[in-house]
């Protein structure tokens, strides 16, 4: 997710702290945690701020209250800390298309103790709750696996039971997940340098969540979700590939990496998967929300790229100046 | 089946967004869940089926060539549009145009490509082996699995297979093997069309998308992420709280 070290010093900061690190810091999604690599699988389908308006950023913020809140009724405290932004964005995707009754509302909590703020929820809301929290399960489980992470173990047994509820109420689609993790963790160990096939098992993965029904558009959800998943998982390759060089472990992108046009070639392929993703995504019906949707998949995903990239060049710049 | 720009209640050039709008509207007024004391009932479902039916066709037929491969290559694709073939009944003008996509079936990711009507050409001098030919024929016809077989028992590697075979893993959603195969087939034989085209459509794929993508500023403004951006502008309207920069009053925002 996004780095949260910077921003605790400054006091207003504690807030969002609260909403947004926590449950990260505590999981320890994102890149730290990551001793899979598919399976670092959180803090890419986010928004660009700098471009939203307020009235759509209020309208995501709502959504993903919405997510909070029910991740907190359905799984309790724990189960609220797996709240993600990638999950806003199922939500609202699913939203648009199949246009459910809403609840609205505003509430107080405690990431915003003092302003009372709007919440929307749906039966997809509901949804994105239960596979938030199925994702994150297999995550901290992985993790203890791979690295015997107490803390990893400790987490995935808080989840477990909630996890349980779960394995009844989606048997097809969590034992395709499971198969599916078990498969890029078996090829990893191997080493398997093949780029489409390692992308297209984790891709395959986020393609169950986006799939929420079996009905006409199922085809178009899954291609989305695939190509997306594919994204994120040579995103988050790209963005660990010096670490995991170093430290000698496992990277897909490795057999790439000594290729002169390594950053153009990366670059390529990721606009390949993201540019499949937004055709099918222009293909639905969507109306509502369409802005803020658009704004996530061209611009708000590149976020943890565009990152790592000006990252990398100001490195190259000191060493450059260094070598002067 | 019906005309689908018809069901939709839409003219046949009607733009993408009139179409998504002409659809929501209809599908909300014959959605089950709003007809549930309709006395139509059944009616009014059979009517919703026809809308979504009719939704797909059309972008289905603007946007041919993209195809299902990604899709458990089940061979959906195989007998996806063509087989309800309401075109070639019709016969009021509309359909015309579209009957030649069938034999190719969808080309998986190659959407941005506009189709592969030009692919193709019959067998060349380059076939003279049966199996590239065979690999060429289930390229052509859209079973990929099998073109891939073919071409994987093969250990002479020209041009031709290259480009085949960056056609095969493009049906299959190979998005990263397909370009480099295309690229390499090109290379070798520098002077050949189809090679040089199938190349630059890879390169050029994403230019729908890159085009879009640059109505954004950079999400990564340099500046950390975006919450700590936010939290120092609530700093400075804390400091000069007159000032316009207070988010219109709503002082949530800088959460």
């Amino acid at each position: 997710m996004l780095s949260y070290s910077e921003s605790i010093t400054i006091k207003i900061n504690l807030k969002c702290f609260i909403v947004q690190s926590l449950p990260c810091k505590l999981l320890r999604f994102g890149r730290e945690g990551s001793g899979l690599k598919g399976t670092a699988m959180f803090g890419y389908v986010i928004i660009n701020k700098g471009d939203m308006k307020f009235r759509e950023f209020d309208v995501y913020h709502a959504y993903y209250c919405g997510l909070c809140r029910s991740l907190k009724e359905k799984y309790g405290l724990f189960g609220q800390m797996t709240l993600s932004y990638d999950m806003t964005f199922v939500i609202m995707l699913l939203t648009g298309l199949y246009e459910p009754e809403e609840a609205e509302g505003s509430c107080k909590c405690v990431a915003h103790p003092f302003e009372k703020h709007g919440i929307r929820r749906n039966e997809f809301t509901e949804y994105a709750a239960d596979m938030n929290l199925l994702l994150s399960y297999y995550k901290c489980k992985d993790d203890w696996e791979d690295d015997k992470k107490y803390r990893q173990r400790f987490y995935a047994s808080l989840l477990e039971k909630g996890y349980r509820k779960l394995g009844g109420k989606y048997r097809k689609k969590t034992r395709k997940i499971e198969n599916l993790m078990g498969q890029i963790k078996k090829e990893e160990e191997a080493g398997c340098r093949d780029i489409d096939k390692m992308s297209r098992l984790f891709g395959e993965v986020m393609a169950e969540v986006m799939v929420c029904k079996e009905d006409i558009w199922k085809e178009n959800l899954y291609r989305l979700g695939l190509y997306l998943g594919k994204f994120i998982y040579l995103c988050d390759a790209y963005e660990d590939i010096e670490k995991d060089l170093k430290d000698g472990n496992y990277n897909p992108l490795l057999g790439m990496y000594e290729n002169p046009d390594f950053e153009e070639e990366c670059r390529e392929i990721l606009t390949m998967m993201m540019a499949e993703c937004s055709k099918e995504f222009e293909k639905l019906p969507i109306l509502e929300n369409i802005e803020i949707l658009r704004n996530i998949i061209y611009s708000g995903v590149w976020y943890r790229y565009e990152k790592v990239r000006v990252k990398r060049k100001s490195e190259e710049k000191g060493q450059a100046k260094k070598n002067e | 089946m019906n005309n689908p720009y018809e069901v939709l209640g839409v003219s046949g050039n009607a733009s993408e967004e009139e179409i998504k709008k002409a659809y929501r509207t209809l599908s909300r007024k014959y959605h089950p869940d709003a007809n549930l004391n309709n006395p139509n009932k059944a009616q009014a479902e059979e009517k919703f089926k026809q809308i979504q039916e009719a939704y797909q066709q059309i972008v289905k037929e603007r946007t041919e060539g993209y195809g299902n491969g990604g899709y458990g290559n089940t061979g959906y694709e195989r007998n996806g549009y063509n087989s309800r073939g309401y075109d070639s009944r019709d016969g009021n003008g509309y359909g015309g145009g579209f009957g030649g996509f069938g034999s190719f079936g969808g080309f998986g990711s190659f959407g941005s490509f506009g189709g592969f009507g030009n692919f193709g050409g019959g067998s060349t001098g380059y076939e003279e082996d049966g199996h590239l030919r065979a690999a060429g024929n289930y390229v052509r016809n859209g079973y990929y699995k099998e073109a891939r077989n073919v071409l994987d028992s093969m250990s002479e590697k020209n041009a031709r297979w290259y480009y085949y075979s960056a056609l095969a893993h493009g049906g299959l959603g190979n998005t990263v093997a397909a370009r480099e195969h295309a690229k390499r087939a090109s290379v070798m034989e520098p002077g050949n069309a189809d090679y040089r085209n199938l190349a630059y459509r890879f390169e050029n794929g994403g230019t729908q998308y890159r085009q879009r993508q640059y109505t954004y500023g950079s999400p990564y403004a340099g500046s950390g992420n975006f919450c700590l951006r936010l939290c120092i502008w609530n700093l400075i309207c804390n400091v000069c709280c007159n000032g316009w920069m207070c988010c219109g009053g709503s002082p949530y925002r800088g959460y």
